[in-house]
């Protein structure tokens, strides 16, 4: 297996892993807790365990960019996200003007990584566009 | 900037996948660097400049 190819399934493993703990913590958190529960560190606890899971995805990402050796690639990825830094920029701070002048419904603040996530897949349709090769999705 | 990679490339047979295994990089860079997407940087110039034993100037070129 090449150099590459390892630190492609290093960081799918990673992903997995982190997803998996996601969707199982943010099951077990709605389950558990009514919104808004009193707090409580049992409340708390549960409540912050999505929150290690996307710190882990956040890790994977950056251990992706550490160990890419390969500069093309690299370079890929890091307009991938850039580009969803830039989209969840302009999301947030465009509806946050909104929600301070108007009475649009407010959007929480949990809504951020998975805008960002979606700003990587349009980050990956930019790629493949303008650089010939959409990078690792 | 320009560059003669493909044409060196084709002058020895070898597919960007060979290219890319005597480079140590991926066949993505390669095509992105022969298309004229993606500039390498100066390692990775010298890198491909020893392997065609050619001057840099000689392979890349001002547009």
């Amino acid at each position: 297996m090449s150099a590459r190819k390892s630190v492609y399934h290093r960081y799918l493993g990673r992903m997995a892993v982190a997803t998996m703990l996601y969707v199982a913590a943010i099951f077990v958190a709605a389950k558990t807790l009514h919104h808004a529960a009193a707090i409580s560190p049992m409340a708390i606890g549960l409540a912050l365990l999505p929150g290690l899971a996307v710190l882990l995805m956040l890790y994977a990402i950056a251990r992706l960019l550490i160990e890419l050796e390969d500069e093309y690639l690299r370079l890929l990825e890091v307009r991938k996200s850039l580009i969803a830094t830039g989209v969840t920029l302009a999301v947030t701070s465009v509806w946050g003007l909104l929600e301070a002048f108007t009475a649009v419904p407010r959007l929480e603040v949990f809504w951020v990584f998975p805008i960002w996530c979606a700003g990587l897949a349009l980050g990956a349709v930019v790629n493949k566009i303008t650089m010939g090769s959409a990078g690792l999705m | 900037m320009n560059n003669r990679l493909k044409v060196l490339r084709a002058e020895r047979n070898w597919s960007q996948q060979d290219l890319a295994e005597r480079l140590g990089v991926s066949r993505q860079s390669v095509n992105a660097i022969e298309t004229g997407k993606y500039d390498p940087s100066l390692p990775l110039a010298f890198r491909i400049a020893n392997l065609f034993a050619l001057p840099i100037e000689a392979i890349f070129t001002r547009d």
